[in-house]
């Protein structure tokens, strides 16, 4: 089993005012306008529950047969100013990683809003995930290492 | 901003040109101390120093089996964990370029001020 912690941050400008940002999050029908997977896939369960204790779900299977399932908690919401929630991503039922997602709505003159999104997760694999990745070769990952150490995005895994 | 407090760790471990050998040896497969000091203008203390540096970084393991101790590599699974991050990332990266369509779609005609 390993595990690692990492953080990281995407800021965006966005081109409407902190209470549109916020109704795009806040009902499914809006969310489901723009949070989507870019291919074709197949959608198995789909939850929102957007309130404080509420839960959402994605669970949908993808047109390579992997099935992703996102199971998110609403842990805090203000109106138009952030929404935090913890979510698990589990793939073909393993559980990779489990995720702090905070996301803050910052009103900008001109009817602007910067979205800060911060995401603070622990990711595992278990022992087979492990075994799995050696049979890629080793060569292979230790190309990867060092791309990623010299900042280079890493090739994409098969 | 990404930030990996196990890539500064194992970054720092592959700084020394004695350590990258020992790292590149392990990744044709598993030895013993003895056979990756070998080629290593090294003493045994030494090599066994650097080992515990590149174990410390989770990136190299080792096993005692009666009096041979022997080490692989363990990155496979830090590397893997990388790629699912950089994934995460663009995913919401690319949710949002979507959520800026939606935004410019759903815009009001007049501007509310």
């Amino acid at each position: 089993m390993t595990l690692i912690n990492a953080t990281f941050t995407i800021e965006r400008m966005l081109a409407a005012p902190p209470g549109r940002v916020f109704a795009a999050y806040s009902s499914l029908e809006a969310k489901m306008a723009w949070f989507k997977a870019p291919a074709d896939i197949e959608t198995l369960d789909r939850d929102f529950d957007f309130r404080v204790g509420g839960k959402e779900r994605f669970h949908a299977r993808w047109p390579d047969g992997k099935v992703t399932d996102f199971q998110a908690a609403y842990h805090d919401i203000v109106e138009n100013e952030r929404i935090v929630l913890v979510y698990d991503m589990f793939q073909n039922d393993e559980k990779l990683s489990v995720s702090l997602q905070t996301l803050e709505f910052r009103a900008v003159e001109g009817e602007k809003t910067r979205l800060i999104h911060t995401e603070q997760g622990s990711y595992f694999t278990g022992g087979a995930e492990a075994v799995k990745g050696r049979e890629h070769g080793t060569t292979w990952h230790v190309d990867n290492l060092v791309a990623l150490i010299e900042g280079r995005q890493a090739r994409a895994f098969a | 901003m990404l930030q990996y407090q196990p890539l500064d760790v194992a970054f720092q471990a592959l700084s020394d040109p004695g350590r990258r050998a020992m790292v590149e040896r392990l990744s044709q497969g598993p030895a013993s101390v003895s056979e990756l000091a070998r080629p290593l203008p090294m003493t045994l203390s030494a090599v066994v120093q650097h080992l515990q540096v590149l174990e410390a970084a989770g990136l190299v393991k080792s096993q005692k089996v009666g009096r041979v101790r022997t080490c692989s590599l363990e990155i496979g699974a830090i590397a893997r964990i990388e790629g699912w991050i950089a994934e995460r990332r663009r995913f919401w990266d690319q949710q949002y370029d979507q959520l800026e369509a939606y935004l410019a779609e759903t815009a009001p005609q007049e501007p509310d001020r």
